[in-house]
C-alpha cells in the first residue's frame, strides 16, 4: 500500500530478494573523550526480517543505528548495506534506506501534506507521484485528517508518526527505526506497530531499537541485546531463553539445586523472574535480558 | 543530465522547505529585511548636519548593505542554526541529499529573501524622494556577488558553532557588526588609520562602494567586484567543506 507506483524506478527495490541485507563486523566507535559506545560488534540482518535492538539508556544502540544509517563513521569496521559499502556511498545506499532518527525535527511551518511531498520529491518522485506518496502515507499512518494542518499544530504522537511516514516513502527495502514509539501514546504506538507489521508483510528488512519488552517480542524476529556497548546476544527469543539458561549454568556455583541462583546479589533473589523460572515457565524477554546482562532493563520513559 | 536534474529538484524542495517559514511569518521578515535599514537611513539622514544629494546616496546604499547583511547573515544564520539544533538538518540527512544541494537550496532562498528585501526599500526610497539613478547589470551583479559571500559566512558560523547561542550571537555580531564597523554609512577617513585598510576591504565595504557606483548609474569598480568574488568562492568553498552529513 505504501508502495507508490513504480516511484522510484531507477531504484527498483526488490524487498523479497533473499540474502543478507545488513552486515556489520566488528565495529568499534570510539568517541573522542575516550567513551567507547559500540565494542566490536559484528551481526548480520537477513533480508526480509525485523530485528529488534534493545538495552537501556546509554547502551549504545543509538550510536549502532546511527552507524548503520551512515549519519556516523566507526572508529573501525565495516558496514554493509544490501552488498554496497555503506561508507563508500552513502547517498546510494541511502537511496535504500528509510531511516527514522531519534531525535529530528520537522518543518513546522509546512502542511503535513506538502511536507511528506516533498520529501517524496527528495527521494526521486516527480510532483505528482510525490503528491499520491503524501496521501497514501498518510492514510497509512491515519494522518488523513490532518494532511492540511501545519506540522507546528501537531501532538508528539502525530509528529512520530510524520517521521514514520518520512522513513516509508518509496517503500524502501531497509528501514531503520530508532525508537520509533517511545514517548507515543497507545493509539499512536498502535498505528505505528501495525505500519511496521505490513512493511515486514511487504518484505522490508527492519531494524529498530527500543526500550519497550513488548515491542521487541511482538514485532520481532530476532532481537540483540546490547549492554554497554557490547552485543550480549542476538538471537529468537527462544534462541536468547536457551542461551541465557546455558550462561546461568556456566555461572552457577557447584551445588546449586538450580541455574539461577547465580543471579548475583540479594535483588535477583527477590526478583519474579527466578520464581517463574524455576516454575519452569517460559521466561519473559525482561528476564532473559536481566540474566544476559546481571542487570534490569531500567528505563527513564519521557 | 539525469544528475544535474535530479541536483535542480533537490535544489528546489530545500528551497520550498525553507520559503513556508516565510509564508508563514512574514511579519517578522518584513521587520528584518526593510523595516530596519529602512529606520536606519531615516536615523542617519535626521543626524547629519547637512543632507547633500552623495549624503542620501550613501545613506541608502548602507541600508541597502544592512537590509543585505541581516537577511544574508543574521536572519539566513538564525535559520540555519534552528535546522542544525532541532534536528532538521538530521532529518534532511536521512535522504540521498546531496550536502551541496541543501548550500545552494539554501542560497536560492537566499536570494528571493535579498531580492524582496532590497526591492522593498528602494521602493521606499523612491517613494521619499531620494534620486536613484540605477546601472541594473552593476547592481545585479554587485547584489548577487555581496549575497553569496554573505551566505558562505552565514553557513561558516552555523555549521561551526558549538551551540545554539554561540550560533545565534556570531550570526547577530556579523550582521550588524560587518556593517558599522566597515565604511558603509560614513566615510573611510574619518576611521582611526590602523584598522581602516582592514574595514575597506571588508565585504559590506566593497559593496558600498560598487553599489554607490551603480545607483550612480555608473559601472562598479573591477577591484571591488574581484575581490567581492573572490571573498565569495572562499565563503562559499569553506561553508560547503562544513557541511557534511557524516560525523567523525
Amino acid at each position: 500500500m505504501l508502495a507508490t507506483e513504480n516511484m522510484l524506478q531507477e531504484q527498483e527495490h526488490d524487498a523479497t530478494e533473499t540474502g543478507t541485507a545488513v552486515r556489520v563486523r566488528d565495529l568499534i566507535k570510539r568517541f573522542t573523550d575516550g567513551t567507547v559506545a559500540n565494542d566490536r560488534i559484528s551481526f548480520d540482518v537477513e533480508r526480509g526480517e525485523v530485528v529488534s535492538i534493545l538495552g537501556p539508556n546509554g547502551a549504545g544502540k543509538t550510536t549502532l543505528l546511527r552507524q548503520l544509517s551512515t549519519e556516523l563513521r566507526p572508529t573501525s569496521g565495516t558496514v554493509q548495506i544490501l552488498g554496497r559499502d555503506a561508507f563508500a556511498a552513502p547517498r546510494e545506499v541511502k537511496r535504500l534506506m528509510g531511516i527514522v532518527p531519534q531525535e529530528a525535527g520537522l518543518f513546522d511551518s509546512l502542511r503535513v501534506g506538502e511536507h511528506l511531498a516533498l520529501f517524496a520529491r527528495l527521494k526521486g518522485a516527480d510532483a505528482r507521484q510525490a503528491r499520491r506518496a503524501a496521501c497514501a502515507i498518510a492514510a497509512a499512518l491515519d494522518l488523513e485528517k490532518r494532511a492540511d494542518k501545519r506540522i507546528g499544530t501537531l501532538s508528539g504522537g502525530e509528529r512520530r508518526r510524520v517521521l514514520v511516514g518520512l522513513a516509508l516513502i518509496g517503500a524502501p527495502p531497509l528501514l531503520l527505526l530508532d525508537e520509533p514509539t517511545t514517548g507515543l501514546d497507545p493509539e499512536s504506538r498502535r498505528i505505528v506497530w501495525q505500519t511496521i507489521e505490513r512493511e515486514r508483510a511487504r518484505g522490508a528488512t527492519i531494524i529498530l531499537s527500543t526500550h519497550y519488552m513488548e515491542e521487541a517480542e511482538r514485532l520481532s524476529d530476532r532481537i540483540a541485546i546490547i549492554c554497554d556497548g557490547r552485543l550480549v546476544a542476538f538471537g529468537a527469543l527462544d534462541e536468547l531463553n536457551a542461551h541465557a539458561v546455558r550462561r546461568a549454568a556456566q555461572s552457577a556455583p557447584q551445588g546449586a539445586p538450580a541455574p539461577f541462583l547465580s543471579l548475583s546479589a540479594q535483588k535477583a533473589r527477590d526478583h519474579a523472574l527466578q520464581r517463574q523460572w524455576n516454575r519452569h515457565a517460559r521466561p519473559s524477554l525482561e528476564e532473559i535480558y536481566f540474566q544476559l546482562t546481571g542487570k534490569p532493563l531500567e528505563v527513564d520513559f519521557d | 543530465m539525469v544528475e544535474l536534474s535530479r541536483r535542480l529538484n533537490e535544489i528546489d524542495c530545500i528551497f520550498r522547505l525553507h520559503w513556508g517559514r516565510v509564508r508563514a511569518e512574514a511579519g517578522p521578515f518584513v521587520l528584518a529585511a526593510v523595516i530596519f535599514p529602512t529606520a536606519t537611513y531615516i536615523f542617519a539622514r535626521a543626524v547629519a548636519d547637512q543632507t547633500t544629494a552623495v549624503r542620501a546616496g550613501r545613506f541608502l546604499v548602507g541600508s541597502v548593505v544592512l537590509s543585505l547583511s541581516l537577511t544574508s547573515i543574521s536572519w539566513l544564520g538564525y535559520l540555519l542554526l534552528e535546522n542544525r539544533f532541532t534536528g532538521r538538518t538530521k532529518l534532511l540527512a536521512t535522504s540521498p541529499l546531496a550536502p551541496s544541494s541543501y548550500l545552494f537550496g539554501i542560497v536560492a532562498f537566499a536570494a528571493v529573501q535579498t531580492a524582496l528585501g532590497i526591492s522593498a526599500l528602494l521602493l521606499f526610497a523612491g517613494l521619499s524622494g531620494v534620486q536613484v539613478h540605477l546601472a541594473p547589470v552593476p547592481f545585479i551583479i554587485t547584489v548577487l556577488l555581496a549575497m553569496l559571500c554573505l551566505c558562505g559566512l552565514s553557513v561558516v558560523v552555523a555549521t561551526r558553532a558549538r551551540s545554539f547561542s554561540e550560533g545565534s550571537l556570531l550570526t547577530d555580531t556579523l550582521g550588524a557588526g560587518l556593517v558599522f564597523f566597515a565604511p558603509v554609512y560614513y566615510s573611510a577617513d574619518i576611521l582611526p588609520p590602523i584598522v581602516r585598510p582592514l574595514a575597506e576591504w571588508l565585504p559590506t565595504a566593497c559593496t558600498a562602494r560598487a553599489l554607490f557606483c551603480a545607483f550612480d548609474g555608473r559601472a562598479a569598480p573591477l577591484p571591488e567586484l574581484l575581490a567581492l568574488a573572490a571573498m565569495a568562492g572562499t565563503a562559499l568553498a569553506l561553508g560547503a567543506r562544513s557541511l557534511r552529513w557524516t560525523e567523525d
